[in-house]
Formats: C-alpha cells, structure tokens, sequence
C-alpha cells in the first residue's frame, strides 16, 4: 500500500487543530499574557505600565507573602501526608471487606467528596462555632476550654487542613483499592506459604507493589493542595483573614480587593514556578525510592 | 381544538399589543446587592415605582451578592460596556470607583432635574459621595450602628431609665457600672459583640476613635500623631469588658443576633438593618420589650460611624438622553418616596422625608435619628470600604485583642505598619 505522507499528515492536523486551539486560547495565552502583566503596575483591569522587577523585589519585604508562602507550605505537609496515609488505610480495611458490605463502607467513605466546598464549609460552622457549635458542648460536657478553632492563629490551618482530609480523602481511597486490587492474588498465596506473616506481607507485597499509586496519590494531592483556597477563603470570612492568607487567597487579595493586577500576577508566577519545582522534586524523588527498592 | 386556537391567538395579540406600548416605554437595568429584609423592602419600592410610572419607564432588577462580588462584576461589566444603568453603592466605595474610573459624574443639571439638591441632605452624607467637590451618586440612606437593648433585663438589673432607655450612656464608668449590673444580675453576657468578626468591629471601634476626634488618615498616612494612641484607648475598652467577661467573645454575626434576641446578651451593637428582625419578632410575639438607641459616649463628645446606601450611574454605557432621565426619574422618585425604607432601619438620607410627621411617629427610628449629626464615614482613600483592604488588615487584629490574645497596644503597632504597607 503506498501512504501519502502529507494526507496524513494534513489529517492529523485537523483532528488537533480544535484541542490547539482551544488550548492555546485558554492556557497558553493567558499565561504568557501572565507574564507580560507581572512587570506592569496594571490595575485588575486594563493595561499599566512597565515597571521592571519591581513587582517581584517588594515581595521580599511583603509580610502578607511570607505569610501566605508559609501557611501554603503548612497547610501542604497536613495535608497531603497525612491524606495519603489516611486513605491507604482505609483502602487497606474496606478491600477486607466483600460484597454489598464493601460497597456501602466505601460509600459511606466517598460520601464527603460528592459535596460542595460551601456545604463543607456550613457543616463545619455548625460544628465548631464557637457560641453554638455541637463540638462545643462536647468540650463543655468534657470539661476542656472552648476553642475558637478559626478564630485562632494557631488552629486555623490545622483544622482547615483536618477538614480537607475529611473532605476528599474519598477519591484517594478509590485509587488505592484500584491499585489493590490489580496485586496479583498470587503473590498473596506464594507469601502465605512462605509462612510471611502480615506486616511481612505487608511490607514486601503490597507496600512496594502499591508504590506506584502511592506515588501518584501523593503527586495529585502536592499539586492540589499547594493551590488551596476555598475553604480558606470561607472559614476566614471576617476573623483574621491576614494571619490566615496562602498564596491564591493572596493574590485573589491583591487581584480584586486591592486592585493590582500586576503585584497578583507576580504572586501568581511565584506560585506558578513553586508549583513546577516541587511537583518535578516530588517525581524524581519518588522515581528513586522506586528504583532503591 | 378550535378554543385552543382561538385562545392562543387571543393570547398573541395582546402580547402584540403589550410589545407596541412597550416600545414607548424606557427600561432601565438596576442592581443592587440588597439580599436581606431590606431587599425584600426595595422590590415593594420599584414596585410601587412601575406601578407610577405604567408604559413609561419600567425597572428591570437584579439582586446580586454583597461585598466583593458585586464590585467586581460592576468593574468588569463597566470594562466591556455591558453595566446596569443604575446600581446601589457604598459611599465609602466611591473613591475607589473614581479612582477605577468607574461612575459617571452626577452634574448639577442632573441634580435640578432630580429636584435634588445638597441642602437636603445631612453635610457628611453629601461629603461621602463626593470626591473632589464633584458628585458620584445619590445618597438613599445612612445606615449606622446603634445600642440594641433588652428592657425586661435591664430593669431587673435595675439600670433602665424611668422613659425606657439605658443608665449609664454618658461616660466609660458609667456604661460598664451598667454592664457590670447586668453580669450581677445573672445575665450571661451583658454586652453582645461579634468579636469574631474583626471587619464588623470596625464600626464600633471607628465610632470609639470618633469619640476622641481621631482619624484614621491624614495626608495619605495611616495613623499619624496621636491617632495610634486613640485607637489604642478604643480597643482597650473593649479588651478591659472582654477581661471583666461583660461581652461575647469569638461570636460571630449570627451567633451575637441570636444572643440578643435569645435574651442571654442583654444589649448589642449591631446596624439599623436589624429593626426589622426585631420588629418582625415582637409582632410574632417572640420578643421582650426593646430599643435602641444611640452608642454610649465613651470618650469625649458623641460620635458614631455610619456608611451610605447610594444610587450610582455606571460610566461607559452609550445613554441615550431619555434613558438617562429615566435613571433620574427612578433615583429622584426613590428618594422623595424613601420613607418606607425606613421600615429596613435605615435613616433615609433626604431630609424632608426625616423631617416628615410620619416619620417622627416611627419608632425606634425617630430615638436614634438624632446621631445624623454626630456621623463619621470612612476616610476618603481607595483602600476604604466595605469588603476593602483596609478592613482585612483591622479584622485580622482586631479579633486576637477584642478576645484577649493580644495587648491593644502591640495589635495597633502593627495594624500601623500594615495599613502604610498597603
């Protein structure tokens, strides 16, 4: 048969002309027009001036910056650790399970990821409202002093980082069981007539086996976590929205409360690169403890 | 069949019909960010205004969400030419919004049409729409804050005056000898706030600072002289009553609402927006005996903050000149009928209306309309406003000292150095 190099050549282009171009209107303009604004004093909307660097070197002696870098940086090792382990744990007792049993569990467990960020947001006020909240009456009946969780510096981030665990561990413990259950029986068997015991078998099936999801797990959460803002934006409504900042909530501060699209912008690339470095930190280290094992 | 047909063509025509008169007719676009018992009091408003101006003009309204949503969809809508014709604004928005470019001057031919002018309106109301001695909306209401309290429990405490008003509301010792009665006498919290929310303190804490004749911004700086100090004397009188554990603390806005009218806190400083709550409780029977009056005077002289519902023309939008006198006929109209606004709390800002017989029957209004002349609205700045910078950075450290976590003096050091970061 004889191929006509450029029939389909023309052919592969037309089917990716429409992805191309809407990625390129979507994504690729505005991030380079990101850029160009983040060395411009432009307001939220409308063209600035140029002013070099400037944008960029205030941000060293911005303490809202160092807040927020902080808080992100915070928020991302409660997370993301602990929602990793949380879900592997749960995976591990629900594929236990069998049957309609197994079904309902981990239904019960998806259930919190169905729901809107707003409906999080309330369920947890009523909880934890200092005046009314039922966990209050529980510190009461305790005998422990009522907290005002996210009223208090040292407590917001915890608990924000609590309530996302809560909140999408879910879509992490589907992963895992997937990922569980695509470990060849075998292996179980050969282990169990090898007389390995359960964390043996733990820890030499199913933990290496599981690394690659694992891995990934891990990743996903890195990436989406380091862009939180929802929930922070909620839970600060009027208490102490400038202790509480990270980095989206901050350039959504500079964007359009006060204003300065091009300071945001600046914001906006740092988070940009952050976001780049520690994802490609993340994959290479992963890729060595897989190799190491 | 054939009674379905004629039916339907019945139906045509006199949409037909309706669309030629139609036609004659301007529609203006409104929005507003009324969402609360107030809202509900502005749609009876337009309402009445169609009904007065049938086949003439027609308000078509919108309510959308306070705060930073709404100032954000007005920038981007002015941005692509796709505004309302009118819209409701903050005063202390409005050096901001010229700052952006974003509203249409208010001229003084405008005002003659309206039959408006500036000796109608009290001289701060006036001041806080104007910026640079040119006019950038129409003044609807002032809406300050005032001193909700629970008459049964203050005469158990026995601080209520012989005409119904609290003891005590001229001096420091005063007002906390009547909070401290009231702790005596059982009451949980004597004074509800919502120290949980830093942005709402403001008000109570601007009016304090207003009380020592301080300023928040002079010359473009934050805090000058001994303005720090003054802040410093407000915020430690609230901290000295958090301390003595005569208010709430970390209660947000619904929670100190729900105090108050629970009975557990015996008085609240809240907006005048909340007359309706109280009036629609009482009439339900669910309520003790209540009032409001003006806040207590702390410090020197009477002083209480105060922001400004106001009509606003967005700018860029191509306005015919019949479409234009039709958005002042609505704000004009509005205006002169702005009494049965006063039913939402708020005092209106046309003075023959709070000067009107019928509104000196309006109680609680007509106790506290008396602070019309002791008002204090925002600085002038852009940073200024509801749901602006200014009050994040007031908010964040206004919560640790109103609950004790943090000394008044270090809290405004450092709310100094952000708001001249800013």
């Amino acid at each position: 048969m004889i191929r006509d190099a450029k029939k389909e050549w023309l052919i592969a282009l037309t089917l990716i002309a429409p992805f191309a171009a809407i990625y390129g209107l979507v994504f690729v303009y505005p991030t380079i027009d990101m850029f160009l604004l983040s060395f411009t004093d432009a307001p939220l909307i409308g063209a600035g001036d140029y002013v070099g660097l400037e944008n960029y070197t205030r941000l060293t002696s911005d303490r809202r910056f160092d807040t927020a870098v902080w808080n992100t940086a915070w928020f991302v090792v409660l997370s993301v650790i602990p929602g990793t382990f949380v879900a592997l744990g749960i995976a591990l007792a629900v594929s236990r399970l069998s049957g309609r049993l197994q079904t309902a569990v981990l239904a019960l467990f998806f259930l919190p990821y169905i729901l809107p960020v707003s409906v999080i947001y309330l369920i947890w006020d009523w909880t934890l409202n200092f005046q009314f909240g039922i966990a209050m009456h529980i510190f009461d009946a305790l005998g422990i002093d009522r907290i005002p969780v996210f009223k208090s510096a040292t407590w917001f981030i915890p608990a924000v980082a609590l309530i996302t665990v809560w909140w999408t561990c879910g879509f992490n413990v589907l992963l895992f069981l997937a990922g569980l259950r695509a470990i060849p029986q075998e292996i179980y068997e050969a282990a169990a007539l090898d007389n390995a015991g359960r964390w043996k078998t733990f820890s030499r099936v199913t933990w290496p086996l599981l690394w690659p999801i694992t891995a990934l797990n891990f990743t996903i959460q890195l990436i989406l976590q380091m862009k939180i803002f929802d929930q922070v934006y909620l839970f600060s409504q009027g208490g102490r929205p400038n202790d509480n900042l990270v980095m989206v909530y901050y350039i959504f501060q500079r964007a359009f409360q006060n204003n300065h699209g091009g300071r945001a912008a600046a914001v906006a690339v740092v988070l940009f690169f952050i976001v780049i470095v520690v994802s490609v930190l993340n994959f290479q280290l992963m890729r060595f403890a897989e190799r190491k094992q | 069949m054939t009674d379905l047909l004629r039916t339907t063509l019945g139906a045509a025509a006199i949409a037909g019909l309706a669309a030629t008169s139609l036609s004659a007719q301007e529609t203006v676009v409104w929005w507003d960010f009324l969402g609360g018992g107030d809202g509900v009091r502005m749609k009876q408003l337009i309402e009445d205004f169609n009904a007065a101006h049938q086949s003439e003009i027609a308000v078509d309204a919108t309510t959308l969400e306070w705060g930073v949503p709404f100032y954000t969809k007005v920038q981007t809508s002015v941005a692509v030419g796709e505004a309302p014709d009118i819209m409701t604004y903050h005063a202390s928005r409005i050096p901001l919004a010229v700052d952006q470019n974003l509203l249409s001057e208010i001229t003084p031919e405008d005002w003659a049409t309206m039959g408006l002018g500036q000796g109608d309106y009290a001289e701060a109301t006036w001041d806080a729409v104007s910026v640079d001695g040119k006019q950038y909306a129409v003044p609807l209401d002032t809406h300050p804050i005032v001193l909700y309290y629970n008459k049964d429990l203050l005469a158990a405490a026995g601080r209520l005056n012989d005409d119904g008003t609290p003891m005590g509301m001229d001096s420091r010792e005063g007002f906390t000898q009547t909070l401290q009665a009231l702790k005596d006498s059982g009451v949980t919290f004597p004074l509800g706030s919502v120290t949980a929310d830093g942005t709402f303190m403001f008000r109570t804490i601007y009016s304090l600072v207003g009380q020592q004749d301080g300023e928040l911004m002079t010359d473009g700086e934050f805090l000058a002289g001994d303005n720090a100090e003054k802040l410093t004397n407000a915020l430690g009188v609230l901290a000295e009553w958090t301390e003595a554990g005569l208010q709430s603390t970390y209660t947000d806005y619904p929670a100190t609402v729900a105090l108050f009218t629970s009975g557990e806190a015996a008085m609240m400083i809240n907006g005048v927006w909340e007359v309706p709550t109280m009036v629609d409780l009482e009439k339900d029977g669910k309520l003790f005996s209540w009032g409001a009056v003006e806040l207590p005077v702390i410090f020197d002289h009477a002083s209480t903050y105060a922001d400004s519902h106001a009509f606003a023309i967005p700018n860029g939008n191509d306005m015919s000149p019949e479409k234009r006198a039709a958005v002042l006929e609505v704000m004009g109209w509005i205006s002169q009928n702005s009494l049965f606004w006063a039913t939402a709390g708020h005092i209106p800002a046309y003075g023959p209306v709070t000067q009107s017989d019928e509104y000196a029957k309006m109680e609680p209004n007509a106790t506290y309309s008396s602070l019309t002349s002791n008002m204090i609205f925002d600085p002038k700045t852009p940073l200024a406003g509801v749901a602006g910078p200014i009050y994040d950075v007031m908010s964040t450290y206004f919560v640790p000292t109103l609950n004790g976590e943090m000394d008044p003096a270090e809290a405004v050091e450092e709310i100094k150095a952000e708001l001249n970061d800013l």
